[in-house]
């Protein structure tokens, strides 16, 4: 009931007019083949000035978009919420320690591995937890299918710890198009089917991609920076694989996840408006929060500040600070997204 | 005073002694060599050369030269890590026959009976075929059996070769060393 009040109030609060459907596609098709062309054309180069300018401000939007999500009271959903938020805070303190012990040196190669793979596993039986609450919440749906599916994501995570948590800074901007899809499913029905034609474009666009840039040579890797872009590519696990292609591939789809969750979701949804605290129902609501919304959204906003001072005094460093923090909105996806399934 | 400092200056002393008497810690084992590729090897006599010539293909190179930096900076290639951690591959077996197990009882619950028979059958068949290694490759030196007699008769013979990388020292100042697995066959009367 709660979820459906907040859908009357997103259909007709703060929405900006757009034309029609093929604007929407053609806008699409567009931002594809440029952040292709680009991410293809200069990774280096444009995955810095991307992160500097992006990175930041889509955690905002992002946090946004969740409290929008937050319902008042959690109600039936109290355990789902309870167990998010723990597994949210306990998975990030050990994803946020892993760098800090590798740093340390304290285990060998072999017992790192298995340090991984068992964060990794946690990862899984914490999404596994949350599927199961909330199929609970599904009468007619049933998800026992993931059970199998997640033993054997488990499986492939100890077989190859690295190359799992690779898959996972690859699959992570393709979630941003989960959540578009559902939420034109429910803004924007009539679109719905264009959105998905549009998708299909996806694997056409790294196909070419792959095809362009699987002879290429590997990047420069002569300062830290370069170095550091091309390993959080993978190109130390996929030597095989040249670094230009791995690059490129990361960039073009952190591109659309940033441009999903700055341009598509705040012109589709109720965040038009989004410096107007009270659009977000925990925030209108009578018995709601508006003052800790507000204090939560100052807070981001500040630390969008920080983060961009310091990309401009030690770019390197923040970087790394970054995506090691930055796992905490990759994981928050995970819950608030089975919210809308 | 003067009493105490002596006394702990001989116990110190004594240490000192005692770690002296300490025996050598023991050699290490020597080095064992580390398997960085699988390929194959043609052994092919040939009358009219001069010189003993080994030929490698450029893409064979090439992934020797990528396994050999794998191997410097302490990188393994992935099949070669997964088989290393005995670990790792023991939970990852033991995952994946949960979830082929849980598959199977979900998919039993669903589907009809006749599907599932047929399933069934052919997985039993499959297992037996396992079983029962009526599929299995020949043993690894299987190819290299006749290599004395194809030399004598100036064939080629063709097998798989590793290629591992040892310590300097163990091979005794030769540079390569071409280890075939051939065992000693007795000639008839001896």
């Amino acid at each position: 009931m709660q979820s459906a009040v907040e859908l009357r109030n997103w259909s007709t609060v703060g929405r900006l007019a757009m034309p029609n459907a093929k604007v929407f596609v053609t806008s699409i098709v567009l931002c594809v083949v440029t952040a292709a062309i680009f991410a293809s054309w200069l990774p280096l180069q444009v995955s810095i000035v991307t992160l500097f300018l992006f990175a930041g401000p889509h955690n905002w939007f992002e946090l946004r978009y969740f409290l929008m999500r937050l319902p008042v009271r959690f109600g039936r959903s109290r355990n789902f919420f309870l167990t998010a938020f723990a597994g949210l805070g306990v998975l990030t303190l050990a994803y946020v320690l892993l760098p800090l012990l590798y740093n340390a040196s304290l285990w060998t190669d072999e017992a790192w591995s298995i340090v991984i793979a068992s964060c990794n596993t946690m990862l899984l039986f914490w999404l596994g937890l949350l599927v199961w609450l909330r199929s609970k919440q599904k009468r007619h749906a049933s998800w026992t299918w993931t059970i199998p599916l997640g033993l054997v994501l488990a499986s492939l995570n100890w077989l190859g710890p690295d190359l799992f948590s690779l898959a996972i800074v690859y699959v992570h901007p393709l979630i941003a198009l989960w959540f578009l899809d559902r939420h034109l499913r429910r803004m924007r029905p009539a679109w719905l089917s264009a959105y998905r034609r549009c998708l299909c474009l996806l694997p056409l666009v790294l196909a070419g991609m792959i095809w362009q840039l699987s002879q290429t040579s590997a990047l420069p890797e002569d300062n830290g920076l370069f170095w550091r872009i091309t390993q959080h590519s993978g190109a130390q696990l996929l030597p095989q694989v040249s670094s230009h292609l791995l690059v490129a591939v990361h960039l073009f789809l952190e591109m659309l996840h940033y441009g999903v969750w700055i341009v598509a979701l705040p012109l589709i949804g109720p965040t038009a408006r989004f410096w107007n605290v009270k659009t977000v129902p925990v925030a209108r609501h009578p018995k709601g929060f508006p003052r800790l919304v507000a204090g939560m959204l100052i807070a981001a906003l500040a630390g969008v500040a920080v983060l961009w001072l310091g990309f401009s005094v030690d770019y390197s460093t923040t970087r790394d600070i970054y995506f090691t923090v930055a796992i905490a909105h990759v994981l928050a996806e995970a819950p608030f997204l089975l919210r809308m399934l | 005073m003067k009493a105490l400092l002596a006394a702990c200056c001989l116990i110190l002393l004594t240490a000192f002694s005692i770690n002296a008497d300490v025996a050598k810690p023991p050699k290490p084992a020597d080095k064992p060599g580390k398997v960085v590729m699988r390929t194959s090897l043609e052994i092919a006599p040939d009358a009219k050369a001069y010189e003993a010539r080994l030929q490698i293909s450029e893409s064979n190179l090439k992934s020797l030269q990528a396994s050999l930096a794998g191997t410097v900076q302490g990188n393994t290639t992935i099949p070669a890590s997964i088989a290393q951690s005995p670990t790792r591959t023991i939970i990852a077996g033991l995952l994946m026959f949960l979830s082929i197990s849980v598959a199977g009882v979900l998919l039993a619950r669903r589907v009809q009976k006749a599907v599932v028979a047929v399933i069934v059958l052919v997985a039993v068949l499959g297992a037996a075929a396992i079983i029962t290694r009526g599929n299995a490759a020949p043993p690894g030196g299987y190819r290299w059996r006749n290599l004395p007699q194809a030399l004598a008769d100036g064939k080629s013979t063709f097998g798989n070769v590793d290629i591992e990388i040892v310590p300097d020292d163990a091979l005794q100042g030769k540079s390569m060393r071409l280890i075939i697995p051939l065992q000693k066959q007795n000639r008839p009367g001896e």
